[in-house]
C-alpha cells in the first residue's frame, strides 16, 4: 500500500548562477507522512540546496513542490506555520538566555502566555537544560547549544521538522538525548526530514532514505528496500560508498 | 503586531546585552559632541581672548608706529609682546622668534616711517601747489615704505589677511592725516589766512552695525554650541549604521535570519522591528545629547544649548535623520557580505557624507564642485534642518522639505535592501 505523502516534489531543478551544472537535477519524490526521512549524500551532492528550497530559503529554478498540501510557490505563508527547522548552524542569540531565545522564537511561531511558558519549561526539562534556563546561550557548551537549537525547531509542535545535521560536533550523551527525543516527536506524528553525514545514525533513525549525488537521487526507499536492492547484510555506509564511489568530494 | 513585538523585544535585548555596542551608541556620541564643541568653543575664545602671541618691534616712535601698535593692542585679538627675554629685539631676532614658533606673528615698523611718509607727502603737496601735477606719480621704488609682517606658517591664513588689512587701514589713516595737515599748511600759506586744521579723519562718518538675523522677532546669538551640537549629533546618529549593519550580518552569518525566515514572519517584519528599536535608540541618543547641551554644558563652562521651545520641530527632524541613518544601515547590512566590508564601507561613507554635507567645514567655504555635491548628502539636509531650527528660528513648515528628503532617502535605501534580499534568494 502506498503511503500518504506529506511532501510532494515534482521535477525540482535548481541551477546556481554562473554554474552550468544543476545542483538539483529534475528530482521527483514523495516524502511519506509521519516518517523519518533521511536525505543522504556526499559533500556537494545537493542535500542542503534541497532542504533550503523546502524551507523556503531558496527559490527553485523549476519544478513544483507541495508541503502539507500547500504549494511552495503560492502558499508559503501557510507552510511556515506547519514546519520547524533545525539548521546546521547554532541559530541562537548568544547574549540571550535559553528562556529568552525560546520566548522569542516560540512567540514568532504563534505561541502565547502560559502555553508558551509551559512548553519552554517542558522542553528545557526534557533536554536537561532547566538549570541553565537563565544563563546566556553564549556560555553554553556545544552539546547544550545543539539541544537548545533543536528545541527552537520543535517548540511549536510542527507537522514537519527539517533537521540539517542536528548532531554534528556533540558528545555521545547529547547525541543520545537528541536521537531519543526525535523518536518521541516522530511517534507523536511529526514527519522528520533529516540530513547527515553520520550514516550509522541515519541507519538507526530513518525509516526511509534517499541518497542524492550530483543533484540526482540515485536510490530511495525504506532501509530494507535499499538493502534488498544491494547486498542484504551490508551496512548503509558500504552501500553509500558503492553507489557514490570512493573519490574524495569537495 | 505581536510578531513585531517579539522581534523588537529580541533586538532590544541583544542591544542591551552588548556593552561595547551600547557605549558606541550612547557614550561615544556624547563624548564626541562634547569634545568637538569644547574644541570649537576654545578656538573661538582663543581668538577673542588674546590667545595669539604677537611680537612688535616699533622703531618708528611717531604717529604711524604709535597708531599701529595702539590699534593692535586695542583689538584684543593678540597677546602683544615688545621684548624678547626682557630686551628690545632686533628685526632678525623677531624673524627668528617667529620662525621658532615662540610667536605666531611678528611686526617690524621701520625707523622714521612717519617722517618718511610726511616727507613724501610734503614733497608731493608742494609740487602739486607749484603746478607740477606729475610729481605725485614719480615715487621711486626705494621710497616705498615696508612694514614687515613675519608669520608662523601654522597661523591661520584668515588671521594673516585680517592683520594685513588692519595695518593697511591704520597706515592709510595716518597717511591721510598727514596729507590733510600738509594741505592745511599749504592752503593757509597760499591764502594768507589762518584756517583750522582740516584733520577730519578723527571724525568717522561711516559706522557699522551688526545684527544676527533670524526668522520672526527673536534674536539668536550663534555660538560654538548652537553650531556644533546639531552637526556632531547628526554625525553620531549616522554612525549607528555600523552597529546596525553588523547586527544584521551577525544574524545572517549565524543562521538566525534564515531561521526567522522559515518561521511565520516576513523579511519586512524582521526589518520593521529593527527600525523601531534603532529609531528609539537614535531618539534617546538625540535627547541625551540635547539634554547634555542644555544642562551639562553650562556647568563645564560652555554656553548652554538654546532650543527655543522648538522641541517638536527638533524631534521631527531628528526622527527623519534617524530614519535616513537606519535605512542606510539596512542597505549596508543587506548588501555587504562580511563584517569587515560593512564596517569599512559604513564608516568611510559616513565620514565622506559628513565631510561633503558640511559637518566639518561650512558648505559655503567649499570649492564649487563640492558645494554642488553637498546637496546630495543626507547629512547636509539634516544639518540645514537643524540649523534652520536652532539658529535661523525656522518653523516646522520651513524645515519640512528637509525632513521629506531624509525620509525619501530612507525609503530608497529600504527598497534597495528589499530588492537585493529578493534577488539573493531567487538568483543565487
Amino acid at each position: 500500500m502506498k503511503e500518504e505523502a506529506i511532501i510532494h516534489i515534482q521535477n525540482l531543478t535548481k541551477y546556481y548562477r554562473h554554474c552550468n551544472k544543476p545542483a538539483i537535477n529534475n528530482i521527483s519524490i514523495d516524502l511519506p507522512k509521519g516518517r523519518i526521512f533521511g536525505l543522504l549524500g556526499p559533500n556537494g551532492a545537493g542535500k542542503t540546496t534541497m532542504i533550503r528550497i523546502l524551507c523556503g530559503l531558496l527559490h527553485p529554478t523549476g519544478g513544483e513542490v507541495t508541503i502539507g498540501g500547500y504549494s511552495l510557490k503560492n502558499e508559503w505563508k501557510e507552510i511556515r506555520k506547519i514546519i520547524g527547522v533545525v539548521p546546521q548552524e547554532i541559530a541562537l542569540y548568544p547574549t540571550l538566555t535559553a528562556r529568552e531565545n525560546l520566548l522569542v522564537y516560540g512567540g514568532i511561531c504563534g505561541l502565547r502566555g502560559s502555553n508558551l511558558k509551559k512548553r519552554i519549561d517542558k522542553w528545557l526539562d526534557i533536554f536537561g537544560l532547566e538549570k541553565n534556563r537563565n544563563q546566556q546561550v553564549g556560555k553554553y557548551s556545544g552539546g547544550m547549544k545543539r539541544r537548545l537549537n533543536l528545541i527552537v525547531g520543535i517548540i511549536h509542535d510542527p507537522e514537519i521538522l527539517f533537521l540539517d545535521e542536528p548532531t554534528v560536533g556533540v558528545d555521545v550523551h547529547s547525541k543520545n538525548v537528541i536521537i531519543e527525543n526525535l523518536f518521541t516527536i516522530n511517534n507523536k506524528g511529526t514527519t522528520i526530514v533529516y540530513t547527515s553525514h553520520y550514516l550509522e545514525e541515519a541507519e538507526n533513525l530513518c525509516s526511509h532514505i534517499a541518497i542524492i549525488d550530483e543533484g540526482n537521487i540515485i536510490i530511495r526507499g525504506t532501509l530494507e528496500e535499499i538493502r534488498g536492492a544491494n547486498k542484504p547484510d551490508s551496512k548503509l555506509e558500504d552501500i553509500f560508498l558503492e553507489l557514490t564511489g570512493r573519490a574524495l568530494r569537495d | 503586531m505581536s510578531i513585531i513585538n517579539r522581534l523588537a523585544y529580541k533586538d532590544f535585548l541583544v542591544i542591551m546585552r552588548d556593552r561595547a555596542g551600547l557605549a558606541m551608541l550612547f557614550i561615544m556620541p556624547m563624548a564626541l559632541v562634547m569634545i568637538m564643541t569644547s574644541l570649537q568653543n576654545n578656538t573661538f575664545k582663543a581668538i577673542n581672548e588674546s590667545g595669539i602671541n604677537l611680537i612688535i618691534l616699533n622703531n618708528d616712535t611717531d604717529s604711524l608706529g604709535t597708531a599701529i601698535e595702539g590699534e593692535i593692542v586695542r583689538s584684543n585679538f593678540f597677546r602683544v609682546h615688545r621684548t624678547i627675554d626682557k630686551k628690545k629685539p632686533t628685526e632678525s631676532m623677531v624673524r627668528e622668534a617667529v620662525a621658532s614658533g615662540s610667536y605666531q606673528i611678528g611686526i617690524v615698523i621701520p625707523a622714521d616711517a612717519t617722517r618718511r611718509i610726511r616727507q613724501r607727502v610734503q614733497e608731493n603737496v608742494s609740487n602739486i601747489f607749484s603746478g607740477d601735477t606729475t610729481a605725485a606719480h614719480k615715487i621711486k621704488a626705494t621710497d616705498s615704505l615696508f612694514i614687515m609682517l613675519y608669520v608662523d606658517p601654522a597661523t591661520k591664513n584668515s588671521l594673516r589677511t585680517t592683520l594685513q588689512g588692519s595695518i593697511r587701514e591704520y597706515s592709510s589713516k595716518v597717511e591721510s592725516r598727514i596729507v590733510l595737515n600738509e594741505l592745511t599748511k599749504e592752503i593757509s600759506g597760499k591764502m594768507m589766512i589762518d584756517i583750522p586744521n582740516l584733520n577730519i579723519i578723527k571724525q568717522e562718518t561711516v559706522f557699522y552695525r551688526e545684527e544676527y538675523v533670524a526668522r520672526g522677532n527673536r534674536t539668536i546669538i550663534p555660538n560654538a554650541v548652537q553650531h556644533n551640537v546639531p552637526a556632531w549629533t547628526l554625525f553620531a546618529m549616522f554612525f549607528i549604521v555600523i552597529p546596525f549593519a553588523s547586527s544584521m550580518i551577525r544574524e545572517r552569518e549565524d543562521g538566525s535570519l534564515s531561521r526567522l525566515l522559515t518561521m511565520p514572519c516576513s523579511y519586512t517584519e524582521i526589518m520593521l522591528s529593527k527600525v523601531i528599536v534603532y529609531l528609539v535608540i537614535c531618539m534617546l541618543q538625540f535627547s541625551l545629547i540635547m539634554l547634555m547641551g542644555i544642562y551639562l554644558f553650562p556647568i563645564i563652562g560652555l554656553p548652554a544649548l538654546s532650543i527655543h521651545g522648538r522641541i517638536l520641530s527638533l524631534s521631527v527632524m531628528a526622527m527623519a535623520a534617524a530614519m535616513a541613518a537606519i535605512g542606510y544601515g539596512i542597505a549596508v547590512g543587506t548588501i555587504a557580505k562580511t563584517h569587515q566590508q560593512a564596517a569599512i564601507f559604513a564608516s568611510i561613507s559616513v565620514v565622506i557624507l559628513a565631510a561633503i554635507g558640511g559637518i566639518w567645514v561650512p558648505v559655503f567655504v567649499m570649492p564649487p564642485l563640492l558645494r554642488e555635491i553637498s546637496v546630495a548628502s543626507p547629512l547636509n539636509w539634516g544639518l540645514n534642518g537643524f540649523y534652520d531650527i536652532l539658529v535661523r528660528n525656522a518653523s516646522f513648515s520651513d524645515v519640512f522639505p528637509y525632513g521629506i528628503w531624509l525620509l525619501l532617502f530612507s525609503a530608497v535605501c529600504l527598497l534597495m535592501a528589499a530588492y537585493y534580499h529578493k534577488i539573493s534568494r531567487e538568483f543565487v
